[in-house]
């Protein structure tokens, strides 16, 4: 039997559990912030179905057939249909805003005739495509489960549905729901990338800042005779590099495991998003770069305030575990449900979220909303500069030897030289 | 002539802890000044508000005419500071952290060479200079940073117990170094210690610090005849009350 073993894990796990640190970053954190994550999922899903279940049809029917008019009555017991009077497809795509319909139905001029002789008709359904989420393609799923139950009350394989998107207000014939699964695919990276150099470079930001700290080299370095926001600046600067090295070893070996996963899935009928028009401009790329980068630096200052709470380096990356559900929950939110959907007051509060902005604007260039790109970039400015700001003050006081987090409520604080006086 | 450190009332509180209570001293150019007491007396705090690092709650300190609040900027291109606790970075040789320091008080390459020269010759580290910190003893890394500390010959240089963590032979030759010091370069020192044998050995004049307040001052001579002690330990026994 191992002697002693029951005594020394008694005290480990008191020691454990009595450092608030740990108990509120790996216990608690997880504990909110996965039910959260959850809540916010289901809560997006659902809305999406109720979205669905309002779905708006507008049909450009160029039959005069009995037919058409039995079919466009059937769809409209379940879904609000509008009938235009368009005769081009490409005129009945601005209509759609007028009717606030998210589909588009091109009944043919032979419908009628075909199926009265028994033939297949091909319909063609076009979705609006707004970004690509998981919720993007429930629009189209409904119509094409009407027109499976059409098939079946009428004759099997009667209407063949042929799939399209209305891309930047033109009609493409491409699936929504094969091009919505390509994007969710390409739009999962550069969340995930943005995760990984928003966590990883904080950690390192804090943990300079701590290690100085831990090392004691940091009353020296304070009383050499540099401008203490070069100390801050060459801390952030520092992180920055070593993180942006590490984000890109990161990207060659997502894009690696990405670009095999698709090389196993390779059909043929993927999506080209470049000929769609579904890749960022230069000028896109420019912002997305811009908004990474003021929110990589308003994520490094915010690290190195909290670390400057910290006496070492475990408390500070402690400290810093606190702000990353503020990272993980936009970022995983964000990857699979287009924001869109969202009631107002969760969008506003995603939105408020500083960190949520790389991956709003990375949704938002692709599809030429340069505006949100750019007010999100605003946004995010402000909000690096208020930190910025306090990140600097501390630097410049003695706050940062002197400053230190005291989580069991109304302790007396008391400053680091109490015992060294 | 401004004096070196002039400390006017100075009084530090942090929450509810009066570490300084009216704090007055003056430190005269190319001397060395002693700040002496026991623990908790006030000797760390005094020495980082002179250093920058702390503000005072009350009072006025100036280092060669510039207050350490207002001209704080000032005040640190004049001073080197050696906390007692301090430390050296970890994964930088020897070598790399003198050439760091140094390229804050050089004006050119050529006096950066000239700083790490002079260091390498105070702690006497030889070839291990070019080994990691992280390799260091404790006496290895205080004598490297006594070595920061003075190889730029600041106008102060504020040493928090320069001898801590050495053994006998190693605190004799930094204490030899420092006196050397302040001879060939008119460097002017102020340090706190426990140790009365140093401050004996090295200090023009002393503070007896006790509870953030002085409670005596003068050259160690003169407080041992004025109290009519064999030495400074006794000294601070009877200021104090408890001999």
């Amino acid at each position: 039997m191992l002697k002693g073993f029951g005594n020394f894990l008694l005290k480990e796990l008191k020691e454990l559990i009595r450092d608030p640190k740990i108990l509120l970053g790996m216990i608690i954190v997880p504990l909110i912030m996965f039910p959260v994550l959850g809540a916010v999922m289901s809560f997006s899903v659902q809305s999406a179905k109720e979205a669905a279940g309002k779905t708006t049809l507008l049909i450009l029917n160029q039959d005069t057939g009995p037919n058409s008019t039995q079919f466009i009555a059937y769809l409209n017991n379940s879904l609000s249909v509008y009938v235009t009077n368009a005769t081009m497809i490409d005129d009945a795509v601005p209509q759609m805003a007028t009717y606030n319909a998210t589909e588009l139905a091109e009944i043919p001029q032979d419908f009628s005739v075909n199926v009265s002789s028994g033939k297949a008709a091909q319909v063609r359904f076009y979705s609006i495509f707004s970004g690509g989420g998981i919720t993007e393609s429930v629009g189209s799923s409904i119509v094409d489960s009407l027109v499976g139950q059409f098939n079946r009350a009428v004759a099997p394989d009667v209407i063949v549905p042929e799939q399209g998107a209305i891309i930047k207000g033109k009609p493409e014939n491409v699936d929504p729901r094969a091009l919505s699964s390509l994007m969710i695919s390409q739009a999962i990276a550069l969340p995930i990338t943005i995760l990984i150099l928003l966590t990883y470079s904080m950690q390192i930001a804090a943990t300079s800042v701590a290690m100085e700290k831990e090392e004691k080299t940091l009353e020296t370095v304070l009383t050499l005779p540099m401008d203490r926001f070069s100390i801050l600046m060459g801390k952030l600067s520092g992180s920055i590099i070593v993180a942006g090295v590490g984000a890109v070893a990161y990207m060659i070996g997502f894009n690696y495991y990405m670009g095999s996963l698709t090389g196993l899935s390779q059909t043929g009928a993927t999506p080209d998003l470049a000929s769609l028009g579904l890749v960022p401009s230069l000028f896109g790329y420019l912002l997305l770069g811009t908004s990474l980068f003021i929110t990589l630096l308003s994520a490094l200052a915010l690290a190195v305030i909290l670390s400057a709470f910290a006496e070492d380096v475990r408390s500070a990356q402690s400290l810093v575990s606190y702000i990353y559900p503020l990272i993980f929950i936009p970022s995983l939110v964000l990857m699979y449900v287009d924001v869109n959907v969202l009631p107002v007051w969760l969008k506003a509060v995603l939105y408020a979220i500083p960190f949520s902005q790389p991956i709003i604007a990375s949704k938002a260039v692709i599809l030429g909303d340069y505006l949100t790109a750019g007010l999100g970039i605003v946004y995010v400015v402000g909000f690096t500069l208020v930190i910025m700001y306090v990140a600097s003050r501390l630097f410049a006081t003695e706050k940062i030897l002197t400053a230190k987090l005291k989580l069991r409520g109304l302790r007396k604080r008391q400053g680091t030289s109490n015992e060294e006086t | 002539m401004s004096a070196a450190v002039e400390a006017r009332s100075v009084a530090k509180v942090f929450g509810s802890i009066h570490a300084l209570d009216g704090l007055s001293f003056s430190v005269r150019p190319g001397e060395i000044f002693g700040l002496i007491g026991p623990n908790g007396a006030g000797k760390t705090t005094a020495l980082r508000i002179v250093s920058t690092l702390l503000l005072p709650t009350l009072g006025r300190v100036e280092v060669f005419g510039a207050d350490v609040v207002n001209r704080a900027d000032e005040v640190r291109r004049f001073i080197t500071y050696l906390p007692e606790e301090a430390g050296a970075y970890r994964n930088l040789s020897g070598w790399e952290y003198l050439e760091f320091m140094g390229s804050f008080a050089a004006k050119n390459k050529d006096e950066i060479r000239e700083m790490v020269r002079q260091g390498a010759e105070i702690c006497g580290l030889g070839d291990r200079l070019k080994d990691r910190a992280k390799t260091y003893s404790k006496g290895m890394k205080r004598r490297l940073l006594v070595a920061r500390a003075l190889m730029s010959k600041p106008k102060l240089a504020i040493l928090d117990e320069p001898t801590s963590g050495l053994d006998v032979l190693q605190s004799y030759r930094v204490r030899t170094i420092i006196k050397r010091f302040v001879q060939d370069h008119g460097v002017t020192i102020l340090l706190s210690s426990h140790n009365m044998l140093e401050v004996e050995y090295l200090c023009n004049r002393v503070a007896l610090l006790n509870r953030g307040k002085i409670v005596a001052g003068g050259k160690p001579q003169e407080l041992k005849e004025k109290f009519e002690s064999p030495n400074l330990e006794e000294v601070f026994a009877k200021v104090v009350g408890f001999a």
